[in-house]
C-alpha cells in the first residue's frame, strides 16, 4: 500500500513538471493577468526592437522597402569603421579622464556632508544635487560658452594670469577636457547621492574604534570608509562607464554645430555614431550592426568589472 | 460565483485596456516591416544652415508688381484640409501670401507646423519609415531632397511640374528627378556671393566699392592676398574658416564653381580626385598663415563676429539667403556696413558662380488631398508675383526664371548701401554649373569629408590621403564605385 502511494506521487510530481510552466501559469492566472502590461509593454517596445535589430545588422536596410541580406557585409565593413573604432576609443578615454575623479570628488564631499560638523547639511547636499535635475541642453549650451576659445569666460581668467588662450572646443583634448568639466558637474551629485547614503549605513563605531587604535582621520577614510563603500562605488563606477560610452545629450547641446562629434571626432561616442548612421545617413542596417557590436563589447567590459570588484571583496 | 464573476468583469476591463493600449500603436505603424514601398519626405538630421528667419525683416516693402500669372483653372477647387511642415512660414505669412491663398481657396484649411530643417527631416523620416504622421507638403532642402525621393517617401508629381520644368533654374531639378520622375518643385536657388565689411576694408585702405572688390577677390589667391592685407593693416580676420570643427560648406563651394562635387554624373565617387585635392588645397591656403576665424557657423560667437561694430570678420562667402539672415537676427546692426561683390574664381576667367542650399516644397505620399496640396505648392512657387513678394521680403532669389524680368530686380537694397544687390544675385543665378555634391548620400559624404578636412587642416594628414581615406569609406559604405 506504502509503495502505491509513493508511486502516486512520483506520478504527480512527474505530472506536475511535464505540465510545468503553462501550468503554473493557468493556475496563478488572475495574479499573471494582473501584471501582463508590462509584458505586453515589453514585447513591443523591449523584445521587437532587439530582434528587429539583429536581422537588420545582415541587411542594408533604409528605412522603408523591402529587406536585402548583405550577409556579414555589415559585419565586415565594421571592422574598417575609423569612426567607430574612434567612438569605442573615445568612450574609454572619457572613462578614464572623469570617472576616477569624479567618484573620488564624490566621496569625500559625501564624507564632509556626512560628518556631524557640517551645518546646513540638506542646503549643501541640494546645491550640489541641483545640476543633474538642470536641463542638459541648457548646461550644455552654457559651458559651449565658457569654453569659448576666443570669449569664453574660462580663457578670459586663464588671461588674467597670463596663461595664453586655450582653443577648448578647436582642439581634440580641448573638447575632451571640457566635456569632463561638463559631466562631473552635472553628474557628481547624482554619484555623491548614492555614496552619501552608503555612508550612512556604515556605523560611526568603526571609524572611532581606528582613531582610538591610532589611525588619522585620511587613514581611517581610505583603509575604513572607502573599503566597506565597495558595493556602492561599485555600483557607481559601472553606471559611470556606460554613461561615458552613451553620451548623447551632453554632446548633441555642447558641439551641436558638428553633430556632437566635436572636433576631428574627438567626443563621439557609440550612441552618437548609431545615431548618425541611423538618422543622418538612413543605413539603419549598419547602424544596427553598430548597436549590437557595441552591445557586445560593453557587456564584456561589465562582466569584467564586477569580476574585479567581488574578486577584491572576497 | 459572484466573486468569479467580478473576478472575470475585472479581467475583462484590464484586458480591454490593454489591448486598447497596444492597438493604437499597431495602427498607427503598419508598415513598420518593409513590406510596400512607400514614397514619403523624409527627415536628416544635420544642423541645415537656412533655419527660418525668426524676426520681423526691416526691408523695404513687397514689391508685387508682376500681375498674377496663373488664372484659377475651370476644374472645381480642391478642398480639405491640408497640414504643412517647414521653418519658412514667415515668408509666406508677412508677405500676405497665405490669406491670398485663402481668398482663393477659401474651402482648404491650413494647418502649418512650423519646425527648425533639423526637425523636419527627423520627423520626415520617422513618418515615412512608419508609413504614417508625414504632413501633405513638406520643405526640403536640395542637399536633403535626393535622399527623401530615395526613400521613396514623396509623391511623383511629373505630371504636375511638367509645365515648369523649362521655367526654372535647370540645377535646381538634379536632386528632385529619380529614373525620369520628379518629386519635388524648387524654390529658391542659392548663389554664393562675397559678402564684405564696407568698414573693415576701407579702415585696411582698400576701395569698398562692389565693383572694386570683385576685381580684387577675382579669384581665390587674389581672395587671399585680399585678406593678408586687411590681416595686417587691421588684424581681423578675413571670414570664418574653422579648422578643427570645418563643416565642409565652404568647400563644396569651391567644387560646385568648377562643376565638381562628391560624384560624378555617372555615380563615380571623385570625393579623391586630383581636382578635388587642388581645391582643398588652395583653400588651405588661407591657414597658413592663419588670415581667417576659427568660429563655427551657426553658432554665437560666429553670429557675434558678423554683428560686431568694431570686432568683426572682413567677409563671408555665403548664398543669396544669408541676406535676410544678416538684414535681421544675425547682424540686424550692422545696415549700412556690408557690400556684395562676386565671390572668387577658382581659376583667373573661370565661373565666379555656385550654389550652396536652396529649398523645394514636396508633396509627401501619405497625402490624403494632393489636389490641395499642390494648388498651395504651385500657388508660392509656381507663380511670379508670390515668389517676387517672397524674394523681396527675404532674399530667397526665385528658382522660377519668368520672374527675372521684374522691376524689382533694379530696385536698390538699403541694408546693402544701396547697392544693386538682386542685378548681381541675377546675373550670378545664371551661371551656376551643374555638380554633383549633393544626392541620395550627401548626409554621409559631408560627414567623411568633412572629417578628411578637418585632419588636413590640422596637419594630421595630407590633402590626399585625408580624402582618399574618405573616398574609401564612401565607397565602402555606399557601394558606389
Amino acid at each position: 500500500m506504502r509503495k502505491i502511494n509513493q508511486d502516486k506521487r512520483e506520478e504527480n510530481i512527474y505530472q506536475t513538471q511535464k505540465k510545468g510552466f503553462w501550468h503554473e501559469i493557468v493556475k496563478a492566472r488572475w495574479p499573471y493577468l494582473f501584471i501582463s502590461p508590462f509584458y505586453f509593454l515589453f514585447l513591443i517596445f523591449g523584445a521587437f526592437p532587439l530582434v528587429f535589430s539583429f536581422i537588420l545588422s545582415f541587411t542594408s536596410w533604409k528605412g522603408t522597402g523591402p529587406l536585402i541580406f548583405n550577409n556579414f557585409g555589415n559585419y565586415k565593413l565594421i571592422l574598417t569603421d575609423k569612426v567607430f573604432w574612434q567612438s569605442m576609443q573615445n568612450g574609454l578615454i572619457l572613462f578614464f579622464m572623469y570617472v576616477p575623479f569624479q567618484i573620488l570628488l564624490a566621496c569625500v564631499l559625501a564624507v564632509i556632508l556626512n560628518s556631524k560638523r557640517v551645518k546646513g547639511f540638506k542646503f549643501f547636499r541640494t546645491v550640489i544635487f541641483m545640476p543633474y535635475i538642470s536641463s542638459m541642453v541648457a548646461a550644455g549650451f552654457v559651458f559651449q560658452l565658457l569654453f569659448g576659445s576666443r570669449n569664453g569666460l574660462v580663457n578670459s581668467i586663464l588671461g588674467f594670469f597670463t596663461i595664453p588662450l586655450i582653443p577648448w572646443l578647436d582642439s581634440v583634448w580641448g573638447a575632451r577636457f571640457a566635456l569632463c568639466a561638463l559631466i562631473v558637474w552635472a553628474w557628481l551629485g547624482y554619484n555623491m547621492v548614492f555614496i552619501l547614503a552608503g555612508l550612512q549605513t556604515i556605523s560611526s563605531e568603526l571609524t572611532e574604534a581606528a582613531m582610538i587604535d591610532g589611525a588619522n582621520s585620511v587613514q581611517a577614510f581610505f583603509l575604513i570608509t572607502i573599503p566597506l563603500l565597495r558595493p556602492v562605488i561599485l555600483f557607481c563606477v559601472i553606471n559611470s562607464t556606460i554613461g561615458s560610452f552613451n553620451l548623447f545629450g551632453e554632446l548633441m547641446s555642447m558641439f551641436h554645430a558638428t553633430g556632437g562629434n566635436g572636433p576631428l571626432n574627438a567626443v563621439i561616442t557609440p550612441l552618437l555614431a548609431v545615431f548618425g548612421q541611423a538618422f543622418h545617413n538612413f543605413k539603419l542596417g549598419y547602424a544596427s550592426t553598430q548597436a549590437y557590436v557595441y552591445f557586445l563589447l560593453i557587456f564584456v567590459v561589465a562582466l569584467l568589472q564586477l569580476r574585479l570588484f567581488n574578486k577584491e571583496v572576497d | 460565483m459572484k466573486t468569479k464573476i467580478v473576478k472575470i468583469l475585472v479581467g475583462f476591463i484590464i484586458l480591454t485596456f490593454v489591448l486598447s493600449a497596444c492597438a493604437t500603436p499597431a495602427t498607427q505603424a503598419p508598415t513598420l516591416a518593409p513590406t510596400k514601398p512607400v514614397a514619403i519626405e523624409t527627415a536628416a538630421p544635420i544642423v541645415a544652415p537656412t533655419t527660418a528667419p525668426t524676426n520681423p525683416p526691416t526691408i523695404e516693402t513687397a514689391a508685387p508688381t508682376a500681375a498674377p500669372t496663373a488664372a484659377p483653372t475651370a476644374a472645381p477647387k480642391p478642398t480639405g484640409k491640408i497640414t504643412l511642415w517647414g521653418w519658412s512660414y514667415d515668408a509666406m505669412q508677412s508677405t500676405g501670401l497665405v490669406d491670398d491663398f485663402q481668398k482663393e481657396y477659401p474651402d482648404i484649411q491650413l494647418d502649418f507646423v512650423k519646425y527648425s530643417s533639423t526637425d523636419t527631416y527627423q520627423n520626415l523620416q520617422l513618418a515615412i519609415s512608419a508609413g504614417t504622421g508625414a504632413p501633405d507638403v513638406v520643405q526640403i532642402e536640395n542637399s536633403h531632397l535626393a535622399q527623401f525621393v530615395d526613400l521613396d517617401g514623396l509623391l511623383d508629381i511629373t505630371d504636375r511640374v511638367q509645365q515648369y520644368i523649362p521655367l526654372m533654374n535647370a540645377y535646381k531639378w538634379v536632386d528632385a528627378v529619380k529614373d525620369g520622375k520628379y518629386y519635388a518643385m524648387p524654390w529658391d536657388s542659392g548663389p554664393v556671393f562675397l559678402y564684405y565689411r564696407r568698414d573693415v576694408f576701407k579702415a585696411a585702405g582698400l576701395s569698398d566699392v562692389p565693383d572694386d572688390v570683385s576685381a580684387m577677390v577675382a579669384t581665390w589667391d587674389k581672395y587671399l592676398e585680399t585678406c593678408t592685407t586687411i590681416k595686417d593693416k587691421t588684424g581681423k580676420n578675413c571670414f570664418a574658416f574653422s579648422r578643427a570643427n570645418n563643416d565642409a560648406r565652404i568647400y563644396e563651394i569651391a567644387l560646385w564653381q568648377q562643376g565638381l562635387g562628391y560624384y560624378d554624373k555617372d555615380g563615380k565617387i571623385t570625393v579623391d580626385s586630383a581636382q578635388n585635392v587642388a581645391t582643398l588645397e588652395e583653400l588651405g591656403k588661407f591657414w597658413n598663415p592663419m588670415v581667417v576665424s576659427e568660429e563655427q557657423a551657426w553658432t554665437d560667437p560666429w553670429y557675434a563676429e558678423l554683428n560686431s561694430p568694431d570686432n568683426s570678420v572682413a567677409s563671408i562667402v555665403e548664398a543669396s539667403w544669408m541676406g535676410i539672415f544678416l538684414k535681421t537676427w544675425i547682424a540686424g546692426g550692422t545696415a549700412g556696413q556690408w557690400g556684395v561683390a562676386e565671390m572668387p574664381a577658382f581659376a583667373e576667367g573661370q565661373v565666379r558662380a555656385s550654389n550652396d542650399g536652396g529649398s523645394t516644397l514636396a508633396i509627401s505620399s501619405q497625402s490624403q488631398n494632393p489636389d490641395a496640396a499642390w494648388a498651395f505648392i504651385e500657388f508660392m512657387l509656381g507663380r511670379d508675383n508670390s515668389q517676387l513678394r517672397m524674394f523681396a521680403y527675404t532674399d530667397f532669389l526665385p528658382s522660377l526664371e519668368t520672374t527675372y524680368g521684374d522691376a524689382l530686380f533694379y530696385e536698390p537694397d538699403t541694408f546693402f548701401s544701396s547697392e544693386m544687390t538682386r542685378q548681381l544675385y541675377l546675373k550670378v543665378a545664371k551661371e551656376i554649373p551643374t555638380a554633383y555634391v549633393y544626392g541620395p548620400n550627401y548626409q554621409l559624404m559631408n560627414g567623411y569629408v568633412a572629417t578628411a578636412i578637418q585632419e588636413y587642416a590640422t596637419g594630421k594628414s595630407s590633402a590626399a590621403d585625408a580624402l582618399k581615406a574618405a573616398a574609401d569609406r564612401i565607397r565602402a559604405e555606399t557601394g558606389m564605385p
